[in-house]
């Protein structure tokens, strides 16, 4: 249906159309009469109304109307511009009209859906279309800004996450920086001993991925670094990463231990980060075999060269290469990249938080990772599961849920802790032939080869308790619970409380976001969920994208996942970097600023307010210069000019004007 | 009502117990329950039974073996193996129930005036004895076991019964009850020395 007539004197000719959205947006607004309504505006020469105006056929007609009817404006009313703002900018340039000719209204988030009284939406939809017809003629012709991606791409995190990405992208040809934290990459993977649930050891898989980061022409490998500082944009990221003294040049140390044999303390002595503090290490360390770069480092805090400066260095005397530095300082190094792969990982949840389970109280008490300590051949006690007090433990608790699935600590499901307390009963009763027993809420087990390995424990005869641990206590009430820790739980398949004796109780932690999370999350510029986890640009069809352009996200930094998982989405994120890299370029909206010369005044008030840094004065003429490369259009500066001198492409004075009388007009 | 303990101390397992049932013919699948209680929805019976069969095997696996072998539960399972045809991991339900009215019987733990492992009990001891069962004397000596009261309503219902034939008091017997009773007493046997592990 449509209303179409001759015009007109001087306003531009403009088109109206507005979508059903099948029911979407036709259940709530009376279609009919908004179409009806807006022909009769001013200026405005065709009203039509449409099933699917993101349809094929929808667009055909905006295009032909264009052509026939001579059409100088556009105004789409339909769902939100993020989803079809291109699509009808699309259908304008078709019909022969430049695509910023164009508005759109959202009368399906901002009206239909959220609205039941269907005369109050349908009055709102016309004041909302109004508003639109009425900014429209003031549109102006205007051209997206294309500008050059950088080839460079920067991952930030080596894990296995961040391992996957910079080596897909250096094997499609492109430079990578690999940026980590601690000293070697390799990430929490490097800690496990075993994967569910094929049992392939983990670093059996890891360290030649490890390896062939670090041999890998095209990429560059920087540990014990963090990134300081970010700027840019999509294409053109300037990155700064501070380069952490680890007191031994990387360069010269080959990694063969020597210093470490020569150390003055005679005996490893303090507790080891690596080992989770099950093992001892001394102040110069290496924290496993295969550490990749495979180069020792001092510990400031526990050196008695660093502390004191009066060591006797026997570690440097042992040096045949001289790589000691006692005075090394940390470095900054600038870098320049087109797209950036956050794979910052996670950390594991604090059982000290939840006091009745006696972690920290009860030495018997371990983390799921300091298990995998325990049962890793390389770990501290070569994979012998033992005790603190050296006892080998007869019966085993491993209580699922820690930190998770719980409205006091962590609300979400850490997906990963089902399989791999399954994974640990496995290993426990296989090194130590104890009897486990796993307590779990529910199990989850989705996953290739997953069920079939939980139905395999089943087989094991691991006992499986269905119930939250309410207590663990050393308070025995029989003289079998003597010197044993005692977990009281509801069987609630068998319908009872139960009071089962152990040696050992394994706190199977959920995943959270890492501490510093938000501190990184502002200097990438994206955002992230109440749990802390990056945000994804959308849950299901931009995983991996974030609402910053050429920021990608990878691994469990964006919610808990497993290898098999973070593996593909790190793929996915270097796939994604590439599209941009391949198509060399990207194009901008032209929304930005510009200073109108002749009306600044030079008084550099909005100098100092671009967020981005694009303004400058140009001494000679006394005038702000705003550089459009760099404009993101946020309009900060257009508001504070005092003088208003700068104005924006796309929110002009009249346009917005406009707009609001439209929106108020009867 | 007298207050009655119902926390489970581990030491109330009896592991001896668990591992005999997954060991015996029809157990062998009882440790891949996953619980889903399909079994206890099937079961026509289960509305009557204490512990429904998704909680029996539960109690059976953990070793809770007096609760197991004192259940109704053992007793109303009626052998339709609709349990066995849903389960999803192909556990012998209703071997798993066999299996335990044996033990019961063995231990001599099951109710005393439930009809259900007494006929089982007579009807076991009546073949040792002919080799054939004897419908009079086995309802006879059942309710006489059981329910005295209600055998004096069923005399009449009785006398019918015999007069037509349908009953006799003569118990039939086989040939060679001697041989018999040897096969017998070789499984029961068997069975002692298993349960023994």
């Amino acid at each position: 249906m449509a209303e179409q007539k001759e015009h007109q004197n001087g306003i531009p000719r403009i088109g109206f159309y507005i979508c059903h959205c099948g029911s979407n947006i036709a259940s709530i607004i009376d279609v009919e009469d908004v179409r009806k309504y807006v022909a009769t505006l001013p200026g405005v020469v065709v009203s039509r109304d449409y099933k699917y105006m993101c349809s094929d056929p929808g667009q055909e007609l905006i295009a032909q109307d264009i052509r026939e009817h001579k059409l100088e404006r556009l105004v789409v009313s339909a769902c939100s511009p993020n989803l079809h703002e291109e699509t009808f900018r699309n259908a304008a340039a078709k019909g022969g009209l430049n695509s910023f000719y164009f508005q759109m209204v959202n009368i399906r988030e901002h009206a239909s859906w959220v609205h039941e009284d269907k005369a109050a939406a349908t009055r709102k939809a016309k004041d909302l279309a109004r508003a639109a017809v009425y900014r429209v003629r003031f549109h102006q012709a205007l051209e997206k800004r294309k500008v050059p991606v950088d080839p460079n791409v920067l991952v930030v995190g080596g894990g296995i996450a961040g391992i996957h990405a910079a080596l897909t992208l250096a094997n499609a040809g492109k430079k990578v920086t690999l940026v980590e934290r601690e000293a070697t990459i390799g990430g929490h993977m490097a800690l496990f001993d075993k994967t569910f649930p094929t049992m392939d050891c983990a670093a059996c898989i890891l360290t030649p991925k490890m390896s062939a980061v670090k041999s890998h022409p095209n990429i560059t490998l920087w540990t014990y670094s963090e990134v300081e500082k970010v700027e840019g944009y999509v294409g053109n990221y300037k990155v700064s990463v501070k380069r952490k003294p680890r007191y031994v040049n990387e360069d010269l140390c080959v990694g063969c231990m020597a210093c470490i044999d020569a150390c003055v303390f005679k005996e490893p002595k303090f507790p080891d980060k690596f080992n989770q503090g099950l093992g001892k290490r001394k102040p110069v360390y290496i924290d496993f075999p295969q550490a990749t770069p495979k180069v020792v480092l001092i510990d400031p805090a526990t050196c008695i060269q660093m502390k004191t400066g009066k060591c006797k260095k026997s570690c440097a005397d042992a040096c045949d290469r001289k790589a000691f530095d006692f005075n090394q300082q940390p470095e900054l190094k600038e870098i320049q990249v087109g797209t950036i792969v956050l794979a910052t990982g996670f950390k594991t949840y604090d059982a000290k938080r939840d006091a009745l389970y006696g972690y920290g109280r009860y030495p018997g008490v371990f983390t799921a990772l300091e298990i995998e300590r325990l049962v890793n051949a390389s770990g501290p006690t070569l994979g012998d599961v033992v005790l603190r007090d050296g006892r080998h433990p007869k019966a085993v608790g491993i209580i699922h849920c820690v930190g998770s699935r719980d409205e006091k600590t962590n609300k979400w499901c850490s997906r990963v802790c089902c399989m791999y307390s399954l994974k640990l009963a496995h290993l426990i009763k296989e090194h130590s032939g104890a009897e486990v027993y796993n307590f779990y809420i529910d199990m989850r087990t989705p996953g290739k080869g997953y069920e079939e390995f939980y139905d395999k424990l089943l087989a094991e005869g691991v006992h499986f308790i269905r119930g939250r641990v309410a207590e663990v206590t050393d308070w025995a009430m029989t003289p079998e619970e003597q010197g044993k820790l005692v977990l009281r739980v509801e069987d609630t398949l068998a319908g009872f409380v139960r009071r089962i004796p152990v040696d050992m109780v394994v706190l199977a932690t959920g995943m959270e976001a890492q501490a510093d999370a938000g501190e990184v999350r502002h200097k990438f510029n994206i955002g992230c969920g109440s749990e802390g986890f990056f945000q994804e640009r959308h849950p299901k069809l931009a995983p991996v994208n974030t609402f910053t352009d050429g920021i990608f996200i990878a691994g469990a930094c964006q919610g808990p996942r497993d290898i098999p998982d973070t593996v593909a989405q790190a793929g996915a994120a270097a796939a994604e970097a590439l599209v941009l890299i391949d198509a060399g370029h990207v194009e901008l909206e032209p929304n930005t600023a510009h200073v109108v010369e002749e009306e600044c005044c030079g008084c550099k008030s909005c100098v100092p307010l671009c967020p981005y840094s694009a303004i400058t004065l140009d001494e000679a003429k006394k005038k702000a210069v705003i550089n459009e490369v760099l404009c993101k259009g946020c309009g900060t500066c257009v508001a504070a000019c005092p003088s208003g001198s700068i104005r924006q492409n796309l929110f002009e004075d009249d346009e917005i004007f406009s707009e609001i009388e439209g929106v108020l007009a009867q | 009502m007298p207050l009655e303990q119902k926390l489970k101390y581990e030491a109330e397992r009896d592991v001896k117990f668990a591992n005999w049932v997954t060991r015996e013919t029809g157990g062998e699948n009882l440790r891949h329950c996953i619980q889903c209680g399909v079994c206890s929805a099937t079961c026509p019976l289960s509305l009557y039974m204490d512990y429904t069969p998704r909680r029996l095997i539960n109690l059976a696996r953990e070793g809770f073996k007096k609760e197991v072998l004192s259940s109704l539960t053992i007793w109303l399972c009626a052998s339709c193996y609709a349990c066995r045809v849903e389960c999803p991991k192909k556990i012998q339900v209703t071997d798993i129930m066999y299996l335990l009215k044996r033990r019961a019987i063995q231990e001599g733990v099951y109710p005393r005036h439930f009809p259900i492992p007494v006929l089982a009990k007579e009807f076991g001891r009546m073949i040792f004895l002919f080799g054939r069962v004897n419908e009079t004397l086995l309802v006879i000596d059942l309710f006489l076991r059981t329910n005295w009261f209600r055998f004096l309503g069923m005399t009449r219902l009785g006398m019918n019964l015999m007069r037509t034939g349908r009953m006799s008091f003569i118990p039939e017997q086989i040939k060679r009850k001697r041989e018999l009773r040897k096969i017998l007493a070789a499984l029961d046997a068997e069975e002692q020395k298993e349960s023994a592990l």
